[in-house]
């Protein structure tokens, strides 16, 4: 040591051999780096190390302190540089490119991510989620939406039923009367759930799926804020140059009725934009007074508006799958891609 | 329905349009149509030709060698047909025609002789299944004169879907009403060639009415309205003209003989269905409108089925029996033959909801059925009949009776409702001036009667009678025809909604969310289940093998984990959130709850260089009980070795969860190799089912307690605890007799070996003792433990690892 501080002295030396290392071209010089600074014999940071003994006992705490520091600083730049070189590190030390230790990866069912997916956009915009038996009574499947048993429109949903009156809900809508019933308005409801029909299993059909029921009660709710409010709902899932349609059709529960459609712009990834075909996404409408009245609102203070959407499509026309059996199988190498 | 695009520019003058821009209008008034065919687009290079003559193939038995006409002079052609004659007519594929399927006809010699053109089947044509041989076409042709023209088929056929609100929609006028907007704004309908122009007078009753020797009586009218008859008599049955059988044709209809198809041209363009009756074989002659008696069993209907009857029925009866169920179908013994000269023509109208509930229970429907439960216009019988009775007579001769019959017991009034211009404001969201809706509900054949104060009365045309009842209906008829297009989408304000987000979805989240997080992969599975798996029966299920509720999640959990080791996938983790269903009381709904179920096998973590493999056990199950047990209980309930009933679980290593009721509310465990098909590489398979509670325990609010400032004592126990003495137990009694200052308890080894007796196993226990004030002395901690051995000695039989 000279006389000059020894603190001083050691962060030259650090500076000189960080120089040294990020400079080193090859294995070889950085070897020859780390002979020099380190060194166990003539390394110069191993030699201040080896004279602390002959410091004062005032100096040796902080100057310690500080060889060790260089030590570590230096000992670190050295495997860094070393693995920017790309030679695993040596026998003793470790090899990092090697695989990480990881738990196992879980991850939620397709159709439950476009539910959930759904649901917080329906949140955002003043939601809550309700929710029903799904076993009911003819009452609250058909005759309190305005369906008689002896129409035409009970038989579209072909119903299973359990026992008399009893059957498996053919769509979320029974939970409108339900959530009316409980509470007053506003009303402003997404109901997720299973529903039931008899329908074979095919590419496009299955006897149990998800349905989303939503249902806006409330004074001074109007045909243009249920058009604003589902226009809004498809920019905020497909992107904000969606477009819908409405499409004049017939459900009892509502009126005006209508399907709706959506036109999305997909951007391929050479930038080129394209429109899709119209999409039908859901069956919607005005709730028919007939409903409003059934729930004990009064129809000429109260309007609303509903829809029912089927998420496991949504899913299915999202991630390109074919076949909406596949959601079923719960093969964990198809749930897998979906994991996120 | 099927709907003609030719009958529809007949029925709309002014209308123009290609078939892609009708189905785009149709689809934004609430009718979508499913496909569009045109039948004769491939085959537009067929001709008509005329086989001069044919003969013998010199070198075929089964060849013929004719001499066609197709036009451009006569050629040589081999046919192959058993039925090709000379001086018929066939269509003819000349060379160069491509036929359906991209089949290009060439020149070609077979068996030695030249063939120039083919004479085509109706099968090679794309037009019918049957290829008994070439299609032999009736009528006058000029030979080369174009297939597609000449057989009607250049018209486009529009599949329209229709709602089940629109029967009157079930008819090309009414389609027209729809498309009048787009046209000269009105419906005509075509005139009919050869139209006689007949005029009916009528004898009108409203219980019996009869005229020309036949009566026709009602007795139970709140079945049948009005039942209207006309007497045509001969009539010489036959085909119908080329011009009604090309407008059949065109609807999607088979033509059959000219009295049949012009009941049914009138069915397709009014939506009236109407049935003839051969006079001569109705007894009375006359008819009588009634219910089925229960002397007549059965019934034997036109397509030869013999149908059961029951006096919910209304039947048309002639003096003696039934002839026809009414609506439906007619009977084989009064339907019009080719030897039928006297014709009784039917136009009715029957009750909707009477004449589903007669052909649900006969399982069937007809063109009838389907539009009288959908509503036939009441307004409309006369026109229908008297279209009808024209179109028989100019297609089948004979003369109608001048009198015809119109027994009417409940006669319709059109009804009037009140529209209030405010409530349609209210309800659209946009204010429509009086002027306006006029304007948008005429052509649909509204009529504005009046107005006071802002209300219009407004009179529903017979044939929308049913499905506009109230000032609703009509609003929607505003916005239907206004176009949801031409609605604005401006966003307005909105409160928030009354009702809560439901606690169960809340739970159902986190629970999803903790389960992803341990490396579980969600499924999902429908709720039906197999004999022995529920006991709540669908009464109608569609698969017999799955005609039941499922009780518990886990059987279809095991298939799907089962369907994984099948393929291949080794670690197989599955959970589930869904409904179980479980009997009630008689009539009512079935309980349901709703269920956590996972199923797993495999290794505990994806394989790693750096440690050796290891497959879920016991401790793995345990622990993934107890997390959704904990969040679902928040606590409240405990998770204990116990046994569960049924032949899935190995009794073993069977965990049951207690709620703090003491109801059992889960259970997992190592599944038996017999409950789950699996192959011999698999490692144990655990499951386990948890029912979350009804009513949905908030999380607890954390309460913070302050950071402990002195330090702990920690004291080790090696203890020799016999076999019979749970962990848990000595566990408890630790805790119990450790005093107040015990902080926390942890067992940390377990060994069982020759160093300790048989029948115990050494447990050891680390103690860390802490008081909140001060820092213990070491023999204060001395007196605790002191304290601890002697009672595990004394009353657990627990000794200290010496």
């Amino acid at each position: 040591m000279t006389d000059s501080n020894p603190i001083d002295a050691l962060r030259a030396l650090e500076a000189e051999a960080l120089d040294a290392i990020s400079g080193a071209p090859d294995e070889d010089a950085l070897e020859d780096a780390r002979v020099a600074f380190l060194g166990r014999s003539e390394g110069r940071i191993s030699a201040v190390l080896r004279g602390l003994g002959q410091l004062s006992a005032d100096e040796r705490p902080a100057v310690g302190q500080e060889a060790n520091r260089v030590k570590a600083v230096v000992t670190a730049a050295l495997e860094t540089r070393s693995a920017a070189l790309g030679r695993p590190a040596g026998a003793s030390g470790l090899d990092l490119t090697l695989p990480s230790r990881k738990p196992w990866k879980g991850g939620l069912h397709p159709i439950t991510q476009a539910v959930d997916e759904i649901w917080h956009i329906f949140r955002d915009l003043g939601f809550s989620r309700a929710r029903g038996p799904e076993a009911d009574t003819e009452w609250y499947n058909f005759e309190a939406l305005n369906t008689p048993l002896d129409h035409p429109a009970a038989d579209e949903q072909d119903t299973l039923y359990l026992v008399d009156s009893v059957l498996l809900r053919s769509h979320t809508s029974p939970v409108q009367m339900r959530t009316m019933e409980r509470h007053e308005p506003p009303i402003r409801i997404i109901a997720p759930g299973w529903v039931y029909r008899r329908d074979t299993y095919d590419a496009t059909h299955t006897p149990a799926f998800m349905q989303i029921e939503g249902l806006v009660i409330d004074e001074g709710v109007t045909f243009v804020d249920f058009k604003a409010t589902l226009a809004e709902f498809a920019r905020r899932y497909w992107g904000p140059d969606t477009v819908i349609r409405l499409r004049p059709s017939f459900f009892p529960f509502t009126e005006p009725s209508a399907e709706v459609d959506v036109k999305r712009v997909i951007t391929r990834p050479d930038g080129t934009r394209e429109e899709t075909d119209w999409l039908e996404i859901m069956g919607a409408g005005m709730v028919d007074p007939a409903v409003i009245e059934n729930a004990g609102y009064d129809s000429e203070r109260y309007t609303g508006w509903a829809f029912g959407m089927g998420p496991a499509r949504i899913a299915l026309l999202k991630h390109g799958v074919d076949d909406l059996r596949t959601f079923f199988e719960n093969d964990v190498r198809f749930l897998g891609q979906f994991a996120r | 329905m099927n709907v003609s695009k030719r009958w529809l520019h007949d029925l709309v003058p002014g209308l123009q349009a290609t078939s892609a821009e009708l189905a785009e209008h149709l689809a934004l008034r609430g009718a979508p149509v499913d496909t569009i065919s045109s039948p004769g687009e491939d085959i537009a290079d067929v001709v008509v030709a005329k086989v001069l003559s044919a003969r013998q193939h010199p070198n075929a038995d089964r060849l013929s060698l004719c001499e066609v006409d197709g036009g451009d002079g006569v050629v040589q052609v081999v046919c192959g047909a058993p039925n090709v004659r000379g001086g018929t007519y066939y269509p003819f594929a000349p060379v160069g025609a491509v036929l359906p399927g991209d089949f290009r006809i060439k020149k070609a010699k077979i068996r030695g002789e030249l063939s120039q053109g083919m004479l085509c089947s109706s099968k090679e044509l794309g037009l019918g299944r049957e290829h008994d041989g070439i299609m032999e076409l009736t009528g006058e042709f000029t030979p080369g004169e174009s297939f597609v023209t000449a057989m009607g088929l250049d018209d486009a056929t529009l599949d329209v879907e229709i709602t089940a609100n629109r029967g009157d929609l079930l008819s090309h006028a009414g389609v027209a009403r729809e498309l009048a907007s787009i046209g000269a704004g009105s419906v005509v309908l075509p005139e009919l060639p050869g139209d006689p122009g007949v005029s009916l007078a009528y004898v009108e009753g409203t219980g019996e009415v009869a005229a020309g020797g036949v009566t026709i009586r009602i007795a139970d009218p709140d079945l049948c309205s009005r039942y209207m008859g006309a007497i045509i008599r001969g009539v010489k049955v036959g085909p119908s003209p080329e011009w009604l059988q090309k407008r059949l044709r065109g609807a999607g209809a088979r033509p059959i003989s000219n009295v049949v198809d012009a009941t049914n041209y009138v069915m397709l363009e009014l939506g009236q269905p109407l049935h003839a009756f051969d006079l001569a074989r109705l007894a009375g002659p006359g008819i009588v409108v009634r219910r089925s008696s229960p002397s007549e069993p059965r019934f034997t209907t036109l397509d030869g089925e013999s149908r059961a009857l029951n006096t919910n029925m209304l039947m048309i009866c002639d003096a003696e029996r039934p002839v026809a169920i009414g609506g439906v179908m007619g009977g084989l013994d009064s339907e019009v033959e080719d030897d039928t000269t006297d014709v009784l023509l039917e136009c009715a109208l029957f009750d909707p909801k009477s004449i589903r509930a007669t052909r649900k229970a006969l399982n069937m429907s007809t063109d009838a059925s389907y539009r009288f439960e959908r509503g036939v216009d009441p307004d409309g019988l006369r026109t229908a009949l008297e279209r009808c009775v024209a179109l028989i007579v100019a297609t089948a001769g004979g003369t109608v009776d001048a009198q015809a019959l119109d027994c009417c017991p409940v006669r319709f009034a059109p009804s009037l409702v009140d529209l209030r211009l405010a409530r349609i404001e209210k309800l659209l969201g946009v204010a429509f001036e009086a002027d306006y809706v006029n304007e948008l509900l005429h052509p649909l054949g509204f009529v504005v009667e009046g107005s006071t104060d802002g209300t219009l009365h407004v009179r529903v045309p017979g044939y929308r009678s049913y499905d506009v009842k109230r000032e609703v209906d009509l609003i929607e008829e505003i916005a239907r025809t206004h176009g949801y297009d031409a609605f604005p989408s401006d966003l307005g304000p909105s409160r928030p909604g009354s009702v809560p987000d439901h606690p169960m979805f809340l739970l159902e989240d986190e629970l999803r969310a903790a389960m992803v997080g341990r490396g579980l992969f969600e499924a999902h599975t429908p709720a039906f289940a197999p004999p022995g798996e529920g006991d709540v029966e669908v009464a109608n299920p569609l698969a017999s093998t799955e005609p039941f509720m499922r009780r518990s999640l886990v059987p279809a959990l095991l298939r799907r984990l089962a369907y994984n080791l099948a393929r291949g996938n080794r670690d197989v983790r599955l959970f589930e959130i869904g409904t179980s269903f479980a009997k009630a009381g008689p009539g009512s709904p079935p309980h349901e709850e709703t269920r956590l179920a996972a199923v797993l096998v495999g290794r505990r973590e994806p394989p790693h260089w750096s440690v050796a493999e290891e497959a879920l056990g016991v401790w793995d199950l345990k622990a993934l009980l107890e997390d959704v047990v904990g969040r679902a209980y928040r606590g409240s309930a405990a998770v204990a070795p116990g046994s569960v009933a049924g032949d899935t679980f190995d009794a073993q290593t069977t965990f049951v969860v207690h709620d703090a009721s003491g109801n059992a509310v889960g259970h997992g465990g190592r599944v038996l190799g017999t409950a789950v098909d699996t192959p011999v590489w698999a490692s144990q398979v655990w499951a386990l089912e948890v029912t979350l509670p009804s009513n949905v325990l908030a999380a607890p609010v954390a309460s913070y307690s302050a950071l402990p400032t002195v330090p702990a004592v920690e004291r080790d126990l090696a203890l020799i605890i016999p076999d019979a003495v749970a962990a848990a137990v000595a566990a408890d009694l630790i805790r119990g007799s450790a005093g107040e200052e015990l902080e926390a308890l942890e067992l940390f080894d377990l060994y069982r070996g020759p160093a300790v007796p048989e029948g115990t196993r050494s447990v050891a226990f680390r103690l860390r003792f802490r008081s909140p004030e001060r820092t213990l002395k070491d023999k204060e901690v001395d007196r605790n433990v002191t304290v601890v051995l002697k009672r595990l000695e004394e009353e657990l039989g627990v000794k200290v690892r010496g």
